[in-house]
C-alpha cells in the first residue's frame, strides 16, 4: 500500500553522468566541504520492502563528493552512519541522476536506489534542507550539463502559464492537456502550478464560474484540476490539501464533465467541522494541521480521485498519509502529560460517558493507525498505553452497553494481542496469581451473551490467541479450520507460565466457555431460535483449535465432558447449518489420525448418528450429504483402519442402503476382501489387473484417483501400519514399483496411487523432476494414453513463492485480523500472500500485475510456466510469458 | 414477501438496506443454499453471466439487456464482489432475487466470495463505510461459504430460433450454432453449424473464424450469415464446436483442478469453508484456460493453468460439450477457446471504470425439439453408476460411439457500460468521523 512513487525521469547516460560529476566546482560550496560533523544530520534510512517501509536505522548524514579512485573524478554521494556503530555504514548512495531524487513535506528525502524505494527520514527539517540543496545541486548540474534529452527539444525549461482567469480557461486547459502528455511537460507544468501559486487561483475561479453559473467554465476547471492533481508530484498534492487550497480544489472536481447533470458535494463534506473530534486538545498546530490533511488525503484518495487514480499518484498520496501518520502517532506519543490526560478521562467518575466512550473510540483509531507504523514506534505507543492502564479501559469498554465501545475494545485488544500477545498473556498470569478474574472468563462471558456478530468473533479469535501454547515468535497457527492442516505439530516447550495458565483454563474456564455445548446433554429438545444457535459455529472453531494446540488437555476435556455425544446431539437438530458445525467436528477428530481421538469416536458411536444424517438427506444433493461424503471418503483416504473396520462392522446395514454410492460399495467390498483368504486377494489382483487393461482412461490418470478404491492397497490395508510399506511392493512387484518413490509422502493426494501403470512411469519422472524444482523442458517418451497430472505439489510451489511474499501476507494478517475472520477463515497465513496482492496495478488503463503475481511490486513481467506432464506430448515447455495481456488478468 | 419485495426495490435504487434486514436476508439465503449441491442442476433456458465485481449500474444494464428477473433464468459464476464501488448493493441485490425466485436465480461462487480476497480488494472496506461496523461484511461473508462451486446446465438447444421471414432468416435445413448480438438485440454476426462429417477430426485449424473482419466469410468454417462492424464481435473461436457433444455445460467460475476428473467428484467436497488456498475447491475458483499442454502453474499462486488436451478429456469423459467460466477479463465481453470446449464469459464492462472492455452474458435456450441434449447422470440420479459407464468408453477424442446431438447453441449479448450520466459518479463513502 505504501508504495513509494517512481519518479519517471529520463534515463541519464553513463557518460553524461560522469561528465557531471566532474564538475564539482558547479554545486554549492558549502556541501563540498567533507563531511564536517556540523553537516551531520540526524536521520531514519527507510527502504520499500514488499510495499512496507523497512526501517534501517537510525544514523547521521552527510552529503558531499568523496573521491572513489585516484585520479578519477570524485563522486557525489549521500551518506549515512550509524548512530550506534559509527564504524557502519546504513547507507552509501551515489546521487546518480535517474534515482529521481525529491524532498516530500519538511524532512523527507525519497529516491530510487537501484530499483528500491529508499527514503531519508530527518529528525530536523533544517538538516533536511542542507543535505536537499547539496542533492538538487548536484541535479542541477546534471540538467545543466546534458541540456536535457531529445523529446524535451520543444518544451521549454520554464515556463509561463496563462493567467488565472475564467477568459483564460480555454487556453489554460490545451496548454495543461499538451503538457501533460510527456514527462519533461509534465515536470515543467508542476513547477509552473507550484512557482505560479496556480492553485489557490483555480480555486477562486471555481466560486466565480459558479457565480455566473457557466458550466462549460466548471467543467473546464474541473479538467484542469484532475490534470494538475495526477502530475504525480507530492508538491502539488501537499498544497492542494492545505486549508487555502483544499476547498477549491475539490470545488472544481465537483462538476465533472463525465457527469454532466451531477453535482458531487464535496465542499459540504469536508466543510463539516464537527467531522474532527478532539478527545484532549492537541496543543501542537503543526500536528492538528497535519491531521486535518491526512483526513483530506484520504477523501481525495477515497471519494474525488477514486475513479481515476493511476498507480503513482496513488502511491503519492499513501506515502503521504503514512508520513504525516507516522509524525502524528510520535508526537502524539512523546508529548508529555498527553497520555496522562487521556487515560484520566476514564480515572474521573464525573467525567461524561460521552467523553468517555469518544476516548474508547479514539484509542481504537491509534491503534488502527498504529499497525501500519514500524514496529519500534509502534511498540512506543502500545507500551505508553500499557503503563496508562489500557487494560483497564479494556474491561471497561467490554462491559460497556454501547456496541460501538464494545466493539472499539475488542478491536483494541486484538491489537494489542497482534502486536505482542505475552504483554496481555503477563496480564492474565497476574491476575490468576491474584487469584482475580482474569480477562479471559471476561471474554467468555461476554461471547456468550453478545448478540453483535462482530464481537463475537473477535472474541472467539481472542480466546484462541491468548491460549495458544506456542511461544510468540514460533510458527503460529492462527486458528481457523482448514482440513489438510489438521495434523498435529510437534509440541515446542511451552513456557512455564503458559503451562500455568492452561491448567487454570481447563480447571475453571473450559466448561464456562462450552457450556451451551455441554447444557445440550439435559435439552430436551434440539430446538434453537437464531441468538443461541449462533455460537456453537464458534464453539467448535474454538475447540478444535485447542484439539490441535492442547494436545493432553484438551483431550482429557473431551472424554471427561463427553463432548462427542454432545456434537453428535447437533446431528439430530432442525438446523442444517449445525449439523454441519458436528459435522466439522468429527472431521477435525478423523483427520488428526489419533489413536486416541479414533478410540474415542469408536466407543462414542458417532458413526450412527452420522449415517443417519446422511440417509435422511439422501437422495437430496445438498450439503450436508457433501460434508457427510467428504467425512467417509477422508477416512477412507486416509486408510484408517480400526475407523473402516468400526463402521462396517457395526453399521453394515446403514452402509447396505448407502451401497448405491460407489464410496460405501467400495468400502463394503475392500473390507470383505480383507476377510477373506489371501487366495481370494490374489485372485483380485488378477482382475484387476485386467481391469487397468480395460480402463486405460484410469490408469492414466491414477495421480488425481483419491476417491475410488485401489485394489493394491487391498492387501494391505488390514495389516499394521509399520508392515504396510515392505508388503505393499513385495506381493505385487510391477504394479507397485511407481509406487516407491512417493510412500514417503504422508499426504498422498493420490500421488502414490498404486494404479499407475508401467505406461506411466514416464509421467511420474517428469512429476519427479518437478519436485526437484526443474521446471525445464524433458522429453517424454510417447505411450499410446494420453495421461495427466498435475504439475507439481502446490506446496513446493508455494514455497518458493513464500520468501517473495512474506511481507505482503504480514500485511494480509493486519487486515484480516482487523477484520476478524469468523469461524472458518483459512488459518495457513503463510499462504495467503500468494493468494492476495495488495493492489494490481495499472498502466495505461489496463491492469498489468495480476492477484498472486509474485512480484509485489510489479517488477518482472508476469511469470507463466507451462508443464508438460503428459507423455504423448513431445516436450514441455517453459514460457516465461511477456505477452502478458488483459485476457489473462484475472480479476 | 412484501419485506423481500421492498428490498429488492430498495436496493434497486442502489440505496443499501438496514443491516438488521441483511441479517434477516442472509439467513434465509443459508437456509436456500444448504439445500443445494456443491453443482447445481440447471435446466435450459438459461442466461450465463461472468464477473459483475460491484459494478451495480452495468448489473442493471445486465438485467436491461438480458431481460428482468424472474422472466430470464440466470446464472451468475461468482465474483460479485471487490473493485467496484457498489459491491454491497450488487451481492445484496442478487442474493434477493435469489431468495425471491430460488429457481429462477443460481449463484455460484468465485475466488472473490472469501474473506481473504474482499479485504484487501474492497468489499469489507465498503461495508465498514457504509454500516460503521463489519457485521454486514461477515453476513455476507457466512453466505459466501455457502454457495454452490458450479452447476450443470442441461436441456440446451442445438440450434438458435431464426425469424421465419426476411434478411435475418436462416436458410432451410442451416443451423445455427453461434450468433452475438449487441445491447439492442440487433445480430452483430453469426456462425452456422458445421456439417456433421467435418467434426469429427477432432483438429479444426480455421478456428479462428472471428467476427472482426471481412476475411471470416472466407474461413473454412461456414460463412456467417452476417458480419458485424470491425471490432465489435468476439475474438475467440467461435466457428462451431467439435469434441463430444452430448450437450450438458459445466458452470464454474475459474477452471478445473487436477484432482477432479470427474464432475461427481465435485460433490464430495465439503464447500462450507473459506477458500482453501490448494485442493479442488481452491482450483475450482482459481484455474485459467491457457494455450499450454497438460497442466502449468497459475501466475496467480492459487490454481492451475491448464491445455485443451485437459478440457478435451474431461468434457468427453464427463458427457460434456461445453464449459462456461468467468474469472478472467476479455475486452471483447467473451473468448472462445480449444474448439469452443470452453468459453470465458465476462460481464463487468468498462472494468474497474477504466478497462475499457464490453461485457457479455451467454444465452442458452431450451431444447424442445427433444433431439438436443440428452439428460446425463446428475446428482443422485446417476450416484450409483458412478459414472463408471463412461470410463469404459476411453477418452479418444475421435470415438464418439454414442454419437449423439452436437454442443448447444450459443447466443451472445455483448453489451456496454451503463451511461455514466445514469449512475452517479462512483466513489467510496468516506469516514464520517474522525480522531487523527
Amino acid at each position: 500500500m505504501m508504495a513509494q512513487n517512481v519518479p519517471h525521469q529520463t534515463v541519464a547516460t553513463a557518460t553524461a553522468t560522469s561528465t557531471a560529476s566532474s564538475n564539482p566546482a558547479a554545486t554549492t560550496a558549502t556541501a563540498t566541504t567533507a563531511a564536517a560533523t556540523a553537516d551531520r544530520k540526524r536521520v531514519k534510512v527507510y527502504e520499500l520492502r514488499n510495499n512496507d517501509w523497512f526501517d534501517r536505522g537510525t544514523g547521521f548524514c552527510s552529503a558531499c563528493f568523496v573521491v572513489i579512485e585516484e585520479g578519477q573524478p570524485k563522486e557525489p554521494r549521500v551518506i549515512v552512519q550509524s548512530e550506534d556503530q559509527p564504524d557502519r555504514l546504513l547507507l552509501e548512495t551515489k546521487i546518480v541522476k535517474d534515482d529521481g531524487f525529491q524532498k516530500q513535506q519538511d524532512t523527507l528525502i525519497v529516491w530510487t536506489d537501484h530499483g528500491v524505494d529508499m527514503a531519508l527520514s530527518f529528525q530536523e527539517a533544517e538538516g533536511c534542507q542542507t543535505i536537499w540543496k547539496f542533492i538538487d545541486g548536484v541535479q542541477q548540474t546534471f540538467h545543466a550539463v546534458m541540456g536535457g534529452p531529445d523529446d524535451m527539444m520543444d518544451i521549454p525549461a520554464v515556463i509561463q502559464l496563462p493567467p488565472a482567469e475564467l477568459g483564460a480557461l480555454a487556453d489554460m486547459e490545451n496548454v495543461f492537456r499538451h503538457l501533460a502528455q510527456s514527462q519533461p511537460g509534465r515536470e515543467v507544468l508542476a513547477k509552473a502550478v507550484v512557482t505560479e501559486d496556480y492553485i489557490p487561483k483555480l480555486g477562486a475561479l471555481v466560486e466565480l464560474a459558479e457565480d455566473l453559473e457557466s458550466l462549460v467554465d466548471l467543467h473546464r476547471l474541473c479538467g484542469i484540476m484532475k490534470t494538475i492533481l495526477m502530475l504525480n508530484d507530492t508538491a502539488i498534492i501537499e498544497i492542494a490539501v492545505t486549508d487555502e487550497c483544499i476547498l477549491g480544489v475539490v470545488g472544481a472536481m465537483e462538476y465533472d464533465p463525465d457527469f454532466p447533470s451531477h453535482k458531487a458535494n464535496h465542499r459540504q463534506w469536508l466543510n463539516d467541522q464537527g467531522r474532527f473530534k478532539e478527545v484532549v486538545r492537541i496543543q501542537d498546530d503543526t500536528v492538528r494541521r497535519k491531521i486535518h490533511h491526512t483526513y483530506r488525503l484520504q477523501y481525495l484518495k477515497d471519494v474525488v480521485l477514486a475513479r481515476i487514480l493511476d498507480d503513482p499518484t496513488f502511491s503519492v498520496l499513501n506515502s503521504l498519509i503514512f508520513f504525516n501518520q507516522v509524525d502524528i502517532v510520535q508526537h502524539l506519543n512523546s508529548t508529555p502529560g498527553y497520555m496522562t490526560d487521556l487515560f484520566a478521562v476514564f480515572h474521573n467518575p464525573n467525567e461524561e460517558p460521552q467523553r468517555k466512550k469518544e476516548a474508547v473510540l479514539f484509542i481504537q483509531q491509534c491503534c488502527a493507525i498504529a499497525k501500519n507504523i514500524q514496529p519500534p514506534s509502534r511498540a512506543g505507543l502500545y507500551g505508553n498505553f500499557l503503563q496508562q492502564g489500557l487494560l483497564s479501559v479494556i474491561n471497561f469498554g467490554l462491559r460497556h452497553t454501547d456496541v460501538t465501545v464494545r466493539i472499539g475494545a475488542t478491536d483494541v485488544l486484538i491489537s494489542m494481542i497482534d502486536h505482542d500477545p505475552v504483554v496481555i498473556r503477563k496480564t492474565i498470569y497476574d491476575s490468576i496469581n491474584r487469584k482475580s478474574l482474569p480477562l479471559t472468563d471476561t471474554l467468555i462471558d461476554l461471547l456468550l451473551v453478545e448478540i453483535d456478530l462482530g464481537i463475537r468473533s473477535q472474541i472467539s479469535e481472542t480466546l484462541k490467541l491468548l491460549l495458544d501454547p506456542t511461544p510468540p515468535n514460533g510458527p503460529q497457527e492462527r486458528g481457523g479450520f482448514v482440513p489438510d492442516q489438521g495434523r498435529p505439530k510437534p509440541q515446542p516447550t511451552v513456557d512455564p507460565q503458559q503451562e500455568l495458565f492452561l491448567t487454570y483454563f481447563y480447571e475453571h474456564s473450559a466448561v464456562k466457555l462450552f457450556r451451551p455445548l455441554l447444557d445440550l446433554e439435559h435439552r430436551p429438545n434440539m430446538h434453537f431460535n437464531s441468538l443461541e444457535d449462533g455460537v456453537f459455529g464458534y464453539l467448535n472453531d474454538i475447540l478444535c483449535f485447542y484439539i490441535r494446540q492442547h494436545q493432553h488437555r484438551s483431550k482429557f476435556f473431551i472424554l471427561n465432558y463427553n463432548i462427542a455425544q454432545r456434537f453428535a446431539q447437533l446431528l439430530e437438530c432442525k438446523q442444517k447449518h449445525l449439523q454441519l458445525v458436528a459435522i466439522r467436528f468429527f472431521r477435525q477428530l478423523v483427520i488428526l489420525q489419533d489413536e486416541f481421538y479414533i478410540k474415542h469416536l469408536v466407543e462414542k458411536k458417532v458413526f450412527g448418528p452420522i449415517l443417519d444424517a446422511l440417509l435422511r438427506t439422501l437422495p437430496r444433493d445438498n450439503l450436508v450429504s457433501s460434508a457427510c461424503l467428504e467425512l467417509f471418503a477422508q477416512i477412507m483416504k486416509d486408510n484408517i483402519k480400526d475407523l473402516i473396520k468400526h463402521v462396517v462392522e457395526t453399521y453394515r446395514e446403514k452402509l447396505n442402503l448407502l451401497s448405491g454410492i460407489d464410496l460405501f460399495r467400495e468400502t463394503l467390498i475392500r473390507y470383505d476382501l480383507t476377510q477373506a483368504s489371501p487366495k481370494t486377494i490374489d485372485r483380485f489382483f488378477a482382475d484387476a489387473e485386467d481391469e487397468l487393461t480395460r480402463r486405460p482412461a484410469n490408469a492414466g490418470r491414477g495421480m488425481m484417483e483419491h476417491l475410488s478404491v485401489d485394489p493394491a492397497q487391498e492387501e494391505y490395508w488390514n495389516t499394521s501400519d509399520d508392515e504396510e510399506e515392505n508388503q505393499g511392493p513385495a506381493t505385487n512387484g510391477n504394479l507397485l514399483k511407481p509406487l516407491v518413490e512417493y510412500t514417503s509422502d504422508e499426504e498422498d493426494d493420490g500421488s502414490g496411487d498404486a494404479l499407475m501403470t508401467v505406461d506411466s512411469v514416464a509421467a511420474e519422472e517428469a512429476a519427479a523432476s518437478k519436485e526437484n524444482q526443474e521446471p525445464t523442458s524433458k522429453s517424454a517418451p510417447t505411450t499410446p494414453t494420453p495421461t495427466t497430472a498435475p504439475p507439481e505439489r502446490l506446496s513446493e510451489k508455494r514455497r518458493r513463492e513464500e520468501d517473495e511474499d512474506d511481507a505482503l501476507d504480514k500485511l494480509m494478517q493486519h487486515k484480516r485480523r482487523n477484520s476478524s475472520s469468523s469461524s472458518t477463515t483459512g488459518s495457513n497465513s503463510s499462504m495467503s500472500g500468494t493468494l492476495v496482492q495488495k493492489k494490481s496495478s495499472f498502466n495505461n488503463g489496463k491492469p498489468r500485475s495480476r492477484e498472486g503475481s509474485p512480484s509485489p511490486n510489479g517488477v518482472g513481467g508476469p511469470r507463466k510456466i507451462a508443464i508438460s506432464i503428459s507423455p504423448s506430448i513431445k516436450t514441455a515447455a517453459v514460457e516465461t510469458a511477456s505477452e502478458g495481456g488483459a485476457e489473462e488478468n484475472g480479476k | 414477501m412484501s419485506d423481500l419485495d421492498r428490498a429488492i426495490a430498495q436496493l434497486r435504487a442502489c440505496r443499501p438496506i438496514p443491516e438488521a434486514e441483511v441479517r434477516e436476508l442472509c439467513h434465509k439465503a443459508r437456509e436456500l443454499l444448504i439445500e443445494e449441491g456443491n453443482v447445481v442442476t440447471v435446466n435450459a433456458p438459461v442466461t450465463i453471466c461472468g464477473d459483475i465485481h460491484g459494478q451495480f449500474h452495468d448489473l442493471m444494464e445486465l438485467f436491461r439487456v438480458g431481460g428482468d428477473v424472474p422472466d430470464t433464468n440466470y446464472l451468475f459464476m461468482g465474483d460479485f464482489v471487490d473493485r467496484g464501488f457498489y459491491s454491497l448493493e450488487s451481492f445484496l441485490l442478487l442474493l434477493c432475487l435469489k431468495v425471491r425466485y430460488p429457481d429462477r436465480m443460481t449463484l455460484i461462487r468465485g475466488n472473490h466470495e472469501s474473506r481473504q480476497i474482499t479485504t484487501v480488494y474492497g468489499f469489507y472496506d465498503e461495508c465498514l463505510r457504509k454500516y460503521g461496523s463489519a457485521n454486514v461484511w461477515r453476513y455476507c461473508c457466512d453466505v459466501f461459504d455457502y454457495l454452490a462451486l458450479g452447476a450443470i446446465v442441461l436441456g440446451a438447444s442445438n440450434t438458435l430460433d431464426t425469424p421465419k421471414s426476411g434478411p435475418l432468416a436462416a436458410a432451410p435445413g442451416e443451423k445455427i450454432e453461434v450468433e452475438v448480438r449487441n445491447a439492442d438485440r440487433q445480430i452483430i454476426s453469426r456462425f452456422l453449424r458445421k456439417p456433421p462429417n467435418n467434426g469429427h477430426n477432432g483438429n479444426v485449424n480455421g478456428m479462428s473464424a472471428t467476427t472482426t473482419g471481412v476475411s471470416s466469410s472466407e474461413s473454412a468454417n461456414g460463412p456467417p450469415t452476417n458480419t458485424g462492424p470491425p471490432g465489435s464481435g468476439a475474438s475467440g473461436s467461435s466457428g462451431g464446436s467439435v469434441g463430444n457433444p452430448a450437450g450438458a455445460v459445466l458452470c464454474v467460475h475459474g477452471g478445473l483442478s487436477p484432482l477432479i476428473d470427474m464432475v461427481d467428484k465435485i460433490r464430495l467436497l465439503d464447500r462450507k469453508q473459506e477458500v482453501p488456498h490448494e485442493g479442488a475447491m481452491c482450483d475450482l475458483l482459481w484455474s485459467d484456460p491457457d494455450e499450454i499442454d497438460g497442466w502449468g502453474l497459475s501466475p496467480r499462486g492459487a490454481g492451475f493453468l491448464f491445455g485443451a488436451d485437459i478440457v478435451k478429456v474431461f468434457n468427453h469423459r464427463n458427457d460434456l460439450s461445453l464449459i462456461a467460466r468467468a474469472h478472467q477479463l476479455v475486452m471483447e465481453g467473451f473468448k472462445e477457446m480449444f474448439d469452443a470446449s470452453i468459453v470465458t464469459v465476462w460481464s463487468a464492462p468498462n472494468y474497474c471504470y477504466r478497462c475499457g472492455n464490453v461485457a457479455a452474458i451467454l444465452e442458452l435456450t431450451e431444447d424442445d425439439s427433444g433431439l438436443g441434449v440428452l439428460s446425463r447422470s446428475n446428482g443422485e440420479v446417476g450416484r450409483s453408476d458412478g459414472g463408471m459407464g463412461d470410463r469404459q468408453r476411453g477418452v479418444l477424442m475421435d470415438t464418439d460411439p454414442l454419437g449423439y446431438g452436437e454442443g448447444p447453441a450459443r447466443r451472445y449479448r455483448v453489451f456496454q457500460a451503463a451511461p455514466q450520466d445514469s449512475r452517479g459518479m462512483p466513489a467510496k463513502k468516506p469516514v464520517a468521523d474522525y480522531f487523527l
